[in-house]
């Protein structure tokens, strides 16, 4: 083994480019794949972990209290495996706004306890309700409220906030003792079922026709829905950072199966010595595993640091909420890394390795190398008969020498190229998403009117905290109408509202008027046209369960609105239910208008609008154009420019390492064409060539591979999950985002990886002494 | 010159080629060679480029196999032997030295030289010793840090010499040893090799060097189109 050891280090040490190069790549993929396992991990498991150890509810269903008595019975019907309630059900809001540190009116469950067979609530600061007047705050752990607090209710009298606890299947905003939701006039009771199957959809379907037939069911809400929620913006990451992920793979291990087959290549007259000098086949071997497996070692470790620290902050992103402590990138994913990826490096050296230890010694001795032999000169010939500079027809013949070579850095540049295609569509189609859902409007202005309903001002420097029109809606409309330049002025009322039945309340924006010029784009189904209809986001849709054509119901204040689906706009700004005004008069009768929106004359004097609005009434207020980009967009577009780098670098280094060998190998040919006088220029360009012929190539493969991922990550990540709406919402525009320019420049995307990498060792081998050139072996 | 090269008494069969046949896929480097060498022999393979010299020695030593026809080195058949036990054989009985040096070209000379012993299980410290001996001895010590890319041709031959001759081998094959060096290190090595038969080492060389057979054989083989064509003794000069 010692002799093993002694030449492995001598080739590690003094071959440091090619030790450098299988470390740096092994480095950066270990990086990328920690990262992108991280968010895998993350993304699911934290919830249904949080889930299992509270006994969460599969199922919460809200009742009419009519049945009260009968409600306790249903924990024996089919399907059940436990069940809780009935828990009276109340609302209350806070006589400010944001009294309560969240938003609008708050579902109170009426619970004398926080554990029971379903549903045991994490009291994590403070104490459960013990008496009348007192109330717990649903919340995440660690968000930044105390209890203790006293909130002074809008139908009057208070509450004391006694503690926060966190129900992981979001069963109640807060929760007081049955006797107070009595006493604030519950009409609702709340029962919570684990059922015996839950993991689809349909389960949960059949679990509720089991518990709620022939009982006044009011809504449901599901643990699958609820789920979603939390995942969501970890489901955005999700697809795109799996195909990172995968390409981050796939380029890693063609770059280190490049690497290592090269690595033995050159070697093959130092095999030959070896052998020779008597070492066995198998010490063979293990010389050239340990040459390439130490610097993946040492790779893979600084990979991991990397990935973690990096990673990280993403993967604390994601599972932000869940309520449950999650610290960064699991640990078993960073030892899955430090174990599978030097094993891999290993398998992949493996191959060529056996083929050192059988390469026979004779053959490798005296031949030294001139593999191909047979092959080049016949293209060479070819080429040399074309109309090619000698130096370009020279250069594009060098990797007919090497085909498998060349196929596996064509390999490696054709992922690469696909990298590109696939962050550049995907930043397109999230840049064409975000302008679809919130189209930057040039010529129109929004007019703050008044808080929208439940808004909670962020304290006195928040300009909405001024808000307070001195005219009634009507006037204002008119005020708007009679400024200058104005050419059109829709009203709308943006109001937090709850489904029946579930807890999240959701913005809902009411339109007055014909408000086809300010509206988001419908993708499917058609635009409210009259009250109890509402057009929704395609997020609604996944988050509720629902779908086009069914029926929900609206609650505010204790009031209910049944109302139609009837189409689904791209998820935006303005909010993820939108209504017509009819609808909000039903729901909220009297309402005013929170907000304007004014389109102007392109040509209009925005400063003199502006004046004449101050001048009609100073309490509403014109904002300033809306714009700025999501950050969910910015992370992903940084993402995919971060991962482009590294992938697009991974390969520009396998080109390197490919040039590196071709040179090393044609050192006497280089030296043989430069002592008849082949300038250095011309030996670069040689050399350039060779490679930049390759990189079109990979480039004219990986676009069309590019593209195919995109389509597929796309509808992945596309924020649906009903198969008939899919076509119809993850419209053309998300997928047609390559133009024609776009598609002529990617290719050549390929050939700057190709001549990225392929410069520095040309220029090193044009450099290089004729004599020096000539004397190597 | 040192005595302790081991060479066993002469008449003692070292190596006996049996009707030996070897093919390529496109051609036939020997066809029916018979030959034996003895103990304290020096024999010259000699002949035209292509005619099937180095293809010979590869197989003396255990680095090809042949079509058919036997090989044996110290009464050992070496068909028999593993692609492993040919390995070990060559580490204890065979000492080789090239036209073009094959030195490892990551390590310096002494190491070169050292790792051969080494590789019989010699400790370090023992094999660096051995190795720098030997290294005195062909006039190459002052070079021993020095890697193969910075020495002349000659300094590497000696090297290489160094390194065939560390594990007291019974047999040191060389294939055109002087071929790549100019006339006075070729001459320097001629009287190394011619040396070291004297001493008893027994010795298959192969060249093209008339000069080169008539000083240090005792007996040249003539090689012509994979068969031998003449055989004589030789009255060294
Ligand atoms: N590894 C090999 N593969 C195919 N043919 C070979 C190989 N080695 C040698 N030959 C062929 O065998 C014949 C003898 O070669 P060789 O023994 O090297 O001759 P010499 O050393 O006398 O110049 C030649 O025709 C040569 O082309
Ligand atoms: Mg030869």
């Amino acid at each position: 083994m010692n002799a093993v050891w002694r030449v492995a280090r001598a080739a590690v040490r003094r071959r440091m480019l090619q030790t450098v190069v299988i470390g740096v790549v092994v480095w950066v993929s270990a990086a990328t794949v920690v990262m992108a396992l991280g968010l895998l991990a993350s993304s699911a498991a934290p919830f249904d972990r949080a889930h299992d150890e509270q006994r969460g509810a599969h199922l919460a269903a809200v009742f009419d209290s009519s049945a009260v008595d009968r409600l306790a019975g249903t924990s024996g019907r089919a399907g059940v495996e436990a069940a809780a309630g009935p828990y009276a059900l109340a609302g209350v809001e806070a006589a400010d706004g944001g009294g309560f540190g969240v938003a609008g009116e708050l579902t109170a469950v009426g619970r004398a306890d926080p554990a029971g067979a379903v549903d045991r609530v994490t009291v994590w600061s403070g104490r459960w309700v013990g008496g009348p007047g007192e109330i717990v705050l649903n919340l995440p752990p660690g968000a930044p409220v105390a209890p203790g607090r006293v909130v002074d209710l809008a139908g009057g009298g208070s509450v004391t906030v006694v503690g926060l606890a966190f129900s992981v299947s979001q069963t109640a905003d807060a929760w007081v003792t049955p006797e107070q939701a009595t006493a604030w006039g519950s009409t609702a009771s709340q029962m919570l079922y684990r059922l015996v199957d839950h993991a689809t959809a349909a389960d949960i379907s059949r679990g509720e026709a089991s518990v709620s037939t022939g009982l006044p069911l009011l809504g449901t809400q599901s643990y699958l829905a609820v789920k979603q929620r939390f995942s969501q913006e970890a489901g955005v990451y999700v697809p795109f950072l799996t195909v990172f992920g995968a390409l981050g793979l796939a380029v890693a291990v063609l770059s280190v199966a490049n690497l290592v087959s090269g690595a033995v290549v050159a070697g093959y007259r130092h095999i030959g010595v070896l052998k020779a000098l008597g070492y066995t086949p198998n010490q063979v071997m293990a010389v050239y595993l340990v040459m390439v497996t130490a610097p993946a070692v040492v790779g893979t470790a600084l990979g991991v640091c990397t990935g973690d620290l990096v990673g990280g902050p993403l993967v604390r992103d994601a599972v932000e909420g869940f309520g449950v402590a999650d610290t960064g990138v699991p640990w078993w994913v960073d030892l899955a890394v430090l174990v599978g990826m030097p094993a891999l490096v290993a398998v992949v050296a493996l191959l060529p390795a056996l083929r050192a230890r059988r390469q026979p010694a004779a053959a490798a001795i005296s031949a030294g190398s001139r593999p191909g032999a047979r092959r080049a000169p016949r293209v060479q010939r070819a080429l040399s008969g074309t109309r090619l500079p000698r130096s370009v027809s020279l250069g594009l013949g060098v990797p007919f020498a090497r085909p498998a070579r060349s196929a596996l850095t064509a390999a490696a540049v054709v992922l690469g190229v696909a990298t590109v295609t696939l962050a550049v569509g995907v930043t397109l189609s999230v840049t064409a998403f975000r302008d679809a859902a919130n189209p930057t409007r040039a010529n129109q202005v929004d007019v703050m009117a008044a808080v929208p309903g439940g808004t909670p001002a962020d304290g006195p420097d928040d300009p909405l905290s001024e808000l307070a029109p001195r005219l009634g809606d009507a006037q204002d409309e008119a005020v708007l109408r009679a400024a200058p330049g104005v050419l059109g002025v829709v009203a709308s009322s943006q109001q937090l509202v709850r489904l029946v039945g579930g807890n999240e309340t959701h913005v809902v924006r009411f339109y007055r008027g014909d408000a086809s010029a300010v509206r988001p784009r419908v993708w499917a189904g058609a635009w409210p046209a009259r009250g109890g209809e509402v057009a929704v986001s395609a997020k609604f849709l996944t988050q509720t369960g629902l779908a086009l054509g069914d029926t929900t119901t609206l609650e505010q204040r204790g009031k209910r609105v049944p109302v139609r689906i009837v189409g689904v706009v791209l998820e935006n700004v303005t909010g993820s239910v939108l209504g017509t005004w009819e609808t909000l008069e039903s729901l909220l009768p009297g309402s005013r208008a929170t907000a304007y929106q004014v389109t102007l004359d392109p040509d209009a004097d925005r400063d003199a609008f502006a004046r004449a609005v101050a001048a009609g009434d100073p309490g509403i207020r014109v904002t300033p154009p809306r714009g700025g980009t999501s950050s969910q967009a910015v992370v992903i577009i940084s993402t995919a420019t971060l991962l482009t780098l590294l992938l697009g670098g991974i390969a520009a280094l396998g080109v390197f390492n490919t040039v590196v060998l071709n040179t090393r190998e044609r050192r006497r040919d280089l030296g043989v064409l430069k002592s008849v006088g082949m300038t250095p220029r011309q030996v670069t360009s040689m050399v350039v060539t060779s490679m930049a012929g390759l990189g079109l190539v990979g480039g004219l493969i990986g676009l069309p591979l590019g593209m195919v991922v995109h389509r597929v990550v796309v509808h992945a990540a596309a924020p649906i999950n009903s198969p008939d709406l899919l076509l119809s919402v993850v419209p053309d525009l998300l997928l047609s985002v390559y133009d024609a320019p776009t598609l002529v420049l990617l290719p050549l995307a390929g050939v700057g990886i190709a001549v990225l990498g392929a410069l520095v060792p040309a220029r090193r081998a044009a450099r290089m002494t004729i004599a020096a050139a000539l004397r190597s072996e | 010159m040192h005595s302790d090269i081991a060479g066993g008494p002469i008449g003692e069969v070292v190596v006996g080629l049996t009707d030996v046949r070897k093919e390529y896929s496109d051609s036939v480097a020997l066809d029916g060679v018979s030959l034996e060498i003895r103990a304290g022999e020096a024999v010259a393979v000699m002949g035209p480029s292509g005619s099937g010299k180095s293809t010979l020695l590869n197989l003396v030593a255990g680095l090809d196999r042949p079509t058919s026809g036997s090989v044996a080195v110290h009464g050992e058949d070496l068909g028999r032997l593993s692609e492993t036990g040919l390995a070990l054989f060559r580490r204890r009985r065979i000492g080789m030295v090239f036209q073009f040096f094959n030195l490892l070209d990551d390590l310096p000379a002494l190491d070169n030289v050292a790792l051969a012993a080494q590789l019989t299980g010699t400790k370090a410290p023992q094999a660096r010793r051995r190795a720098l001996e030997l290294l005195d001895e062909l006039g190459v010590a002052g070079r021993r840090d020095t890697y193969p890319a910075q020495l002349s041709g000659g300094e590497r031959q000696r090297v290489a010499v160094a390194r065939a001759l560390v594990n007291r081998p019974a047999l040191l094959l060389a294939d055109e040893p002087t071929g790549a060096l100019d006339s006075r290190s070729g001459e320097q090595v001629m009287d190394l090799l011619l040396d070291l038969n004297q001493i008893g080492q027994t010795l298959l060389l192969v060249t093209h060097d008339q000069r080169l057979a008539t000083r240090c054989a005792s007996r040249v083989v003539e090689v012509v189109d994979g068969r031998i064509a003449r055989e004589s003794a030789v009255a060294r000069s």
